[in-house]
C-alpha cells in the first residue's frame, strides 16, 4: 500500500461503515456504534499519516467523466489546508462518535443515528478532499442530506422534522447559487478542477465571464452552508437534533465547510475586489447581529448556536479582508472549543434529564465539577481570555478587521464584547448560584464515555493558539497584530465579562428584556410574512395554473392516451390482424415518405 | 423474360401473402400466407442472382445461398409454428384469430 | 488467445449437452440442468476475456467480426442468459403447473436448455457483418423464442402470446428478408462492408435501394420494439413466462440494436440516404418515446407496464442511433443497453419472487413490500429509480450520454421530447415505489427467495449503484482501441 491510497482510505472508511450498518448490523445497536467509531478512527489514523507525510507531488485522481467539453475527475487535494481540515474533522469527529455512544445509549434509532453520522463523515471528508467543483458540489449536497437525516433524528416529535426541512430548504437556496456559479466558471474556463481554473484565471482575462458575479454566486453556497445573513435562520432551529450532532455538524465542521470552500477557491476572492467587499460586509453583519441575539436567549443550545453564527461571521469577514490565515486559524481553534462547549451543554442536558432552559438550572458547578471545569475552559477560549486559544485567533481576526476600515473594526470589537457578555451570562446562570429547580438539585456528571471527550477537547481548546501548536496546522507568516488591538480585545473581553457577572449573579430570572433581540429581530416572522406575501401569492397563481392549465394538459394527455387506446381497440375485429394491419400501415407510411421527393 | 417480369411476379406474391395475413381468419392459413411472403423473397433472390452474371458467365451464387438458408429456416419455423398452433387448438378448440383476444390494452 | 468463434461453438455444445442430460438422466429433478447451464455460461463469460479480438484474415472474416463491440455484446448476451436461467429456477413452479407430464418436472429441462441456444444466436448476431449471417442468427433467436413464449402449453395467455409473437415476428421476418433481397438485387452483395463501398460510389438517389433499406429497418424495428412496430410488445410480454419476458426485453432488444447499428453505420454515411434515414429514425424515436411513456401511465399490471417501458427505452436508445456519426453515439447505445440490462433483469427477478408468493404481478401485489421484505423492496427501488433515470444510478448516466450525443448533433427536438417523457416516466415508475412504501400490505409474511436469487438481486443492485457513481470502466471498455474499428477510423 503506498501513500497515494491513504486519502482514499480516509474517504471510504466511513462509507463502508454506512453500508455495513445499513445492510448488516441494523438490528444490533452496540455493534453499529462500534462499526461507526472504528471507521472514524481508521480515518483519523490515516489522516495523521497523511499529515506527517510530505505533500504529494503528482495529481492523485481517477477519471470519472471524460467528454470533449466536460472532464470531471474524482481526485483528492492534499495540501496544508486540507491536511489541517482532515485532522480537525476526523479528530473531533472521533471524539464525538465516542461521546455519542454514551449520549445515545438506549435510543431506538441508535443504528440509524450512527449510519447518519458515518454518512456525514464520508460527505464532509469528500468536501475536504475534493479537487474539483463537481465533486465538491456532490458532497456538499450529501452533507446536506446527512444533516437533514440527523436533525430529524427524532422524527416522531413535532419540531425536529420541521427544523430538518427548514435547514434543507434554506441550504438549497444557497446551493442553487453555488451551482450557477460553478456553471459560469465551467462555461468560461471549460474546466471544473480548482488548479486548472486557477491557472486559466492567471493566464487570460475572460471577456465573457463576470468574475465578481461568479464569485458571489459561489459565495451563496457559503451563505447557505455557513448560515450567514440572510440565510442564517436554519442554524438555531437545527439545534433540535441530538446534541452531539449539533457539536459536530452545526458547530465544528459542516458549517465551517463554507469557510473552507472559500479558502479553497481563495484565488477567486483575490481576483474580484467587489466580491471581497460583499463577503466582508455579510460576515460583519452576521457576527454582530448573531452576537446581539445571543444575549437574550434562554435555551442553552440556542445561545451556543447564535455564538456559532457570530464566530462564522468572523471567519467569513476575515476571508473578505483577504486574511485567509486568520479565518483558518479561527476555524481551527473554534472547532475545538465550540465542540467542547456543545458537548458540555450536552452533558448538562443529559444530567438535567433533557432540560435546556438555563433559568431552570443553576448551581450545577458543585453537582457536575468536571463538566463545569471543561465548560469553563471552553468559555474562556471562546471569549478570548488571554492565554487561551481563542484569544490568539480572535486577535488575528480583529487585526484583519482593522485592515478594512474603522467601522468593521468597531463592529468586530462590539461582537467580542457581546460574546464575552453572553457567554459569562450563560456560565453564571447555569453553573453558579443556587439550584433553581429540583432537577438542578439532583444533577450529576456524565458517565466516563462522555466525560473523556470533554477532557480531551479541553486540551486543544487551551493550547491550540500557541505558536508551537498552531504552526503545524496554519502557516501564519509572522503576522503580528498591533499592540493596541490586543489592548482593545482585552478591554472588550474584560468589560463584557465583568458586566455579565455583575448583572446576573444570584438572579432568579433575566433582569433585562429586549424584545427585539429575544425575538431574533423577528427574522422568522419577517420571512414567514415574506413567504406568505410573495410565495403564497405565487403559489396561488401556480395553483391556478396547475388547476386550469397543467391539469387540463395532463387530462388531455391521459385522455389522449385512452382515446388512442379506444381508436386501436376499434381495429381489433381480430386482434392479431389489427396488429398486422398497423404494422403494414407503418411500413407504408415510411415507404411513402421515402419514395416521395 | 427479363428481370422485371420475375420481380413483378415476386411482388405480387408478396402482396398476396400480406393481404392474406391481414384478411384471412384462420391462423393456419395466415401462417401459410407468411410462408408465401418468404417464397416471394426467394423468387426475387434467384432472379437477381441469375441476372447478376459475372465475367465468367456464371450467376452470382451469394443470392442462391441465401435462398437455401431461407428455405431451411422457413422449414424450422413451420415446424415450431404448427406445433404452437396445434397446442392452441388443443387448449382453446379454435384456430380463429377473433377468439384469441383475451389480452388487450 | 483463442478465436472468438469458439465461444459460440462452446455455447452450442453446452446447449446440446443440456438437452442430452435432460433426456438421459434418470433423475426427476431438473434443476441441475439449469445449474449446469449457469456454470457453463459463466465459464464462457470468463473465456471472453481471453479471446483474440483481431480482424486479421480468419476464414470467416467475411461473415463474422470479433471487434471489441461484438465481444461486449457477447458478454452482454451471456450475462443476460445467466440471469434468465436464475430467473427460470425461481419461476419453475409456475411453468410446472402449466406443463404437466408423466412426472412432476417433465418438460422443465428444455425450458432451461433453450435459452442457451438463444444465447448462441444472440452472440452470433453480435458478430454478424453479412446479411446471410444476420438472417440466420436472427432466426435462430426468433425460433427459439417462439417455443419459449408459448412454453406453458396449458396456459391460454402464454399460448395466445406465442401465436401473436409467431405471426407478427414471421411477418417482420418476411419484410426483413424482402428488404435484403432488394439490397442484394441492387448491389449484388450481401456483405455489409462491400455494400458500404458500393453505396459510397452511388451519387444519386436510388429508389429500390431505399426501399430495401426501409424494409430492413422495419424488421429490426420489430426486434427492438420501437413504435410503430411495437404493437406486439404489451400482449406478448404479459402472456409469456416471466423469464422469457425478461429475455425478450433485454436479449432480443440488444441484439436488434447491435445489428441496427452495424447496418446504419453502413447506410447513414451516404448523403442521399442520410437525410431520409435520419428523419425516419427521429420519427421512430419520437413515436416510441411518446407511445411508450404515455401508454404506460394508466397500466396496473407490472409486466405490461414493463412492456411499455421497454418501448420507451427503445425510444431513448434510438435517439443515439439517429445521431450516428457522433463520436459517442456507439458508446451511448451500448452503455444504455448495459444499464437497461441491469435494471430490467433486476425488476423481473424481484417481480418473479413477489409473484411466486402473492400469486400475481399487478402493482397491487407489491403493496407494503417495504415492510414485508425491505431488501427486495430496496432492490426494486433501485431498479425503478434507475429506470426513471435518477442521479447516482446507472440509468441516469445512460440518459445523460444519450442527451449529450443528441446535444452534440443538434437534435433538440428529440432532446425536448426525451426530457418531457422522462418526467412522465417518473410518474409510473413511482407508482410501484408508492405501492411498496406507502400502502399497507395484504399480508405480512416476508417474501422468500432462494440464496441464488438473493445473491443475483444483490449483485445487480450493486452494479446499478456502482456504475451510477463510477461509469468510467464500462465507458472505457466501450471506447476500445481505435484500431479495432477500421470503419470508424475511415470516416
Amino acid at each position: 500500500m503506498d501513500e497515494s491510497s491513504l486519502p482514499w482510505i480516509i474517504l471510504l472508511a466511513p462509507l463502508v461503515s454506512v453500508a455495513v450498518i445499513v445492510f448488516l448490523t441494523q438490528g444490533s445497536r452496540t455493534i453499529s456504534a462500534g462499526v461507526s467509531i472504528l471507521a472514524v478512527l481508521v480515518s483519523f489514523v490515516a489522516s495523521c499519516l497523511v499529515f506527517h507525510a510530505p505533500d504529494p507531488a503528482g495529481v492523485n485522481q481517477i477519471t470519472w467523466l471524460d467528454f470533449p467539453a466536460l472532464h470531471v475527475p474524482i481526485g483528492v487535494t492534499i495540501d496544508q489546508l486540507s491536511k489541517t481540515m482532515l485532522i480537525v474533522v476526523t479528530g473531533i469527529g472521533a471524539l464525538i462518535h465516542i461521546y455519542s455512544a454514551g449520549y445515545m445509549k438506549g435510543d431506538d434509532g441508535e443504528s440509524r443515528y450512527f449510519a447518519g453520522l458515518s454518512l456525514f463523515m464520508f460527505s464532509m471528508l469528500g468536501i475536504v478532499l475534493a479537487n474539483n467543483f463537481v465533486m465538491m458540489f456532490i458532497f456538499w449536497e450529501l452533507v446536506g442530506v446527512s444533516s437533514y437525516v440527523l436533525i430529524g433524528h427524532w422524527f416522531f416529535r413535532d419540531a425536529p422534522p420541521a427544523a430538518a426541512n427548514k435547514a434543507f430548504i434554506t441550504n438549497r437556496i444557497g446551493d442553487f447559487g453555488f451551482m450557477l456559479g460553478i456553471l459560469m466558471l465551467w462555461l468560461a474556463t471549460k474546466s471544473v478542477v480548482f488548479t486548472e481554473i486557477e491557472k486559466s484565471l492567471g493566464v487570460s482575462k475572460f471577456e465573457n465571464l463576470n468574475l465578481t458575479a461568479a464569485t458571489l454566486l459561489i459565495f451563496c453556497g457559503t451563505i447557505g452552508k455557513s448560515a450567514q445573513f440572510p440565510l442564517h435562520v436554519w442554524l438555531p432551529d437545527a439545534m433540535e437534533g441530538p446534541t452531539p450532532v449539533s457539536a459536530l455538524i452545526h458547530a465544528a465542521t459542516m458549517v465551517a465547510a463554507g469557510v473552507y470552500m472559500l479558502a479553497r477557491v481563495f484565488f477567486l476572492v483575490q481576483a474580484s475586489p467587489d466580491a471581497q467587499w460583499v463577503i466582508a460586509f455579510i460576515g460583519t453583519i452576521t457576527s454582530l447581529m448573531a452576537a446581539s441575539m445571543a444575549i437574550q436567549q434562554n435555551d442553552i443550545k440556542r445561545i451556543l448556536a447564535y455564538s456559532t453564527l457570530s464566530q462564522l461571521g468572523y471567519m467569513v469577514m476575515a476571508i473578505g479582508m483577504l486574511s485567509k490565515e486568520a479565518a483558518m486559524f479561527h476555524l481551527f481553534t473554534h472547532a475545538f472549543f465550540k465542540a467542547l462547549l456543545f458537548l458540555g451543554a450536552g452533558a448538562v442536558i443529559y444530567g438535567m434529564h433533557h432540560e435546556q432552559d438555563i433559568w431552570k438550572m443553576g448551581g450545577l458547578g458543585k453537582k457536575m465539577p468536571l463538566t463545569c471545569a471543561t465548560f469553563a475552559v471552553g468559555t474562556l477560549a471562546l471569549i478570548g481570555c488571554p492565554g487561551f486559544s481563542g484569544h490568539f485567533s480572535k486577535e488575528m481576526i480583529l487585526a484583519a478587521a482593522l485592515s478594512g476600515s474603522k467601522w468593521t473594526f468597531a463592529a468586530a470589537l462590539a461582537t467580542a464584547f457581546l460574546t464575552s457578555f453572553y457567554m459569562v451570562r450563560l456560565f453564571v446562570v447555569v453553573f453558579l448560584g443556587e439550584p433553581k429547580t429540583d432537577a438542578a438539585k439532583h444533577g450529576h456528571d456524565a458517565p466516563p464515555v462522555m466525560a473523556l471527550p470533554l477532557v480531551i477537547l479541553a486540551i486543544p481548546s487551551f493550547l491550540a493558539g500557541y505558536g508551537f501548536f498552531i504552526s503545524h496546522f496554519v502557516p501564519l507568516h509572522g503576522t503580528e497584530a498591533p499592540g493596541f488591538v490586543s489592548l482593545f480585545a482585552f478591554l472588550a473581553f474584560a468589560s463584557g465579562a465583568v458586566m455579565a457577572v455583575l448583572l446576573y449573579r444570584g438572579k432568579k430570572e433575566d433582569p433585562i428584556h429586549i424584545g427585539l433581540l429575544a425575538n431574533k429581530y423577528y427574522f422568522d416572522e419577517i420571512y414567514a410574512a415574506l413567504i406568505r406575501w410573495t410565495q403564497e401569492l405565487l403559489a396561488r397563481q401556480c395553483g391556478r395554473f396547475d388547476r386550469w392549465v397543467l391539469d387540463g394538459l395532463v387530462r388531455l394527455l391521459s385522455g389522449g392516451t385512452y382515446a388512442a387506446g379506444f381508436a386501436l381497440r376499434s381495429f381489433q375485429v381480430g386482434n392479431l390482424q389489427a396488429y398486422a394491419f398497423l404494422f403494414g400501415a407503418g411500413i407504408v407510411a415510411f415507404l411513402w415518405y421515402v419514395v416521395s421527393k | 423474360m427479363n428481370l422485371n417480369d420475375y420481380l413483378a411476379v415476386s411482388g405480387l406474391l408478396f402482396a398476396i401473402g400480406f393481404a392474406g395475413v391481414m384478411l384471412r381468419r384462420n391462423i393456419i392459413i395466415i401462417f401459410m400466407c407468411l410462408e408465401l411472403m418468404l417464397n416471394a423473397a426467394n423468387l426475387s433472390l434467384v432472379a437477381f442472382s441469375r441476372f447478376h452474371v459475372s465475367a465468367a458467365g456464371l450467376p452470382d451464387y451469394n443470392g442462391q445461398m441465401l435462398v437455401f438458408f431461407i428455405i431451411t429456416v422457413a422449414a424450422a419455423e413451420v415446424a415450431v409454428g404448427l406445433a404452437v398452433i396445434v397446442s392452441l387448438y388443443r387448449a382453446r378448440r379454435t384456430t380463429h384469430v377473433e377468439d384469441i383476444t383475451s389480452m388487450k390494452f | 488467445m483463442m478465436p472468438a468463434i469458439y465461444l459460440e461453438a462452446i455455447v452450442l455444445t453446452l446447449g446440446v449437452l443440456l438437452v442430452l442430460m435432460e433426456a438421459f438422466s434418470n433423475s426427476e429433478e431438473k434443476t441441475p440442468v439449469a445449474w449446469l447451464g449457469i456454470v457453463g455460461l459463466t465459464f464462457v463469460f470468463i473465456l471472453t476475456f481471453f479471446t483474440a479480438n483481431d480482424l486479421s484474415a480468419s476464414p470467416y472474416s467475411a461473415f463474422y467480426h470479433a471487434d471489441f463491440r461484438a465481444i461486449f455484446f457477447k458478454r452482454f448476451a451471456l450475462l443476460t442468459t445467466i440471469v434468465v436461467l436464475v430467473l427460470s429456477i425461481e419461476y419453475r413452479g409456475v411453468v410446472q403447473k402449466y406443463v404437466f407430464g408423466s412426472r412432476p418436472q417433465a418438460g422443465l429441462g428444455e425450458f432451461y436448455a433453450l435459452p442457451v441456444f438463444t444465447c448462441a444466436g444472440l452472440m452470433w448476431m453480435a458478430s454478424a457483418v453479412d446479411f446471410i449471417m444476420i438472417f440466420v442468427s436472427l432466426e435462430l433467436v426468433t425460433i427459439s423464442f417462439y417455443i419459449l413464449v408459448a412454453y406453458m402449453r396449458r396456459n391460454a395467455g402464454s399460448l395466445e402470446a406465442g401465436v401473436k409473437y409467431l405471426i407478427l415476428s414471421a411477418l417482420s421476418t418476411g419484410f426483413f428478408v424482402y428488404g435484403i433481397t432488394w439490397i442484394y438485387g441492387v448491389t449484388g452483395q450481401t456483405s455489409l462492408e462491400k455494400i458500404g463501398a458500393i453505396l459510397l460510389g452511388l451519387k444519386v438517389s436510388h429508389g429500390p435501394l431505399l426501399f430495401g433499406f426501409m424494409l430492413v429497418l422495419t424488421g429490426l424495428g420489430f426486434k427492438i420494439a420501437c413504435a410503430p412496430f411495437q404493437i406486439w410488445v404489451p400482449d406478448v410480454y404479459q402472456g409469456a413466462p416471466t423469464p422469457v419476458t425478461a429475455f425478450l426485453s433485454v436479449g432480443s432488444k440488444a441484439a436488434g440494436f447491435i445489428v441496427l447499428m452495424r447496418v446504419a453505420e453502413v447506410f447513414l454515411p451516404v448523403p442521399w440516404i442520410n437525410h431520409k434515414a435520419v428523419t425516419i429514425l427521429v420519427a421512430l424515436a419520437a413515436l416510441s418515446l411518446l407511445y411508450g411513456n404515455l401508454a404506460a401511465m394508466p397500466q396496473h399490471n407490472l409486466k405490461r407496464l414493463m412492456a411499455y417501458s421497454s418501448i420507451a427505452h427503445a425510444g431513448y436508445i434510438l435517439i443515439a442511433v439517429a445521431c450516428i456519426g457522433s463520436r459517442y453515439a456507439n458508446i451511448a447505445v451500448s452503455f444504455y443497453l448495459a444499464g437497461y440490462l441491469l435494471m430490467t433483469l433486476l425488476t423481473f427477478l424481484v417481480m418473479a419472487a413477489v409473484a411466486n408468493q402473492a400469486g400475481g404481478d399487478d402493482i397491487v401485489h407489491f403493496n407494503g413490500l417495504g415492510k414485508r421484505s425491505p431488501y427486495l423492496a430496496f432492490a426494486m427501488l433501485a431498479a425503478m429509480a434507475s429506470l426513471a433515470g435518477i442521479p447516482l444510478t446507472v440509468g441516469f448516466f445512460g440518459k445523460f450520454l444519450i442527451f449529450y450525443v443528441a446535444y452534440e448533433k443538434g437534435q433538440f427536438l428529440l432532446m425536448g421530447i426525451g426530457v418531457l417523457t422522462v418526467a412522465a416516466g417518473f410518474y409510473y415508475y413511482f407508482k410501484v415505489v408508492r405501492a411498496m412504501y406507502w400502502k399497507e400490505p395484504a399480508d405480512d409474511t416476508p417474501v422468500r427467495t432462494s440464496p441464488l436469487t438473493g445473491a443475483t438481486i444483490a449483485a445487480l443492485a450493486f452494479c446499478i449503484f456502482f456504475l451510477g457513481v463510477y461509469p468510467a470502466p464500462v465507458i472505457r471498455a466501450l471506447e476500445g482501441p481505435p484500431s479495432d474499428n477500421p470503419r470508424l477510423l475511415a470516416r
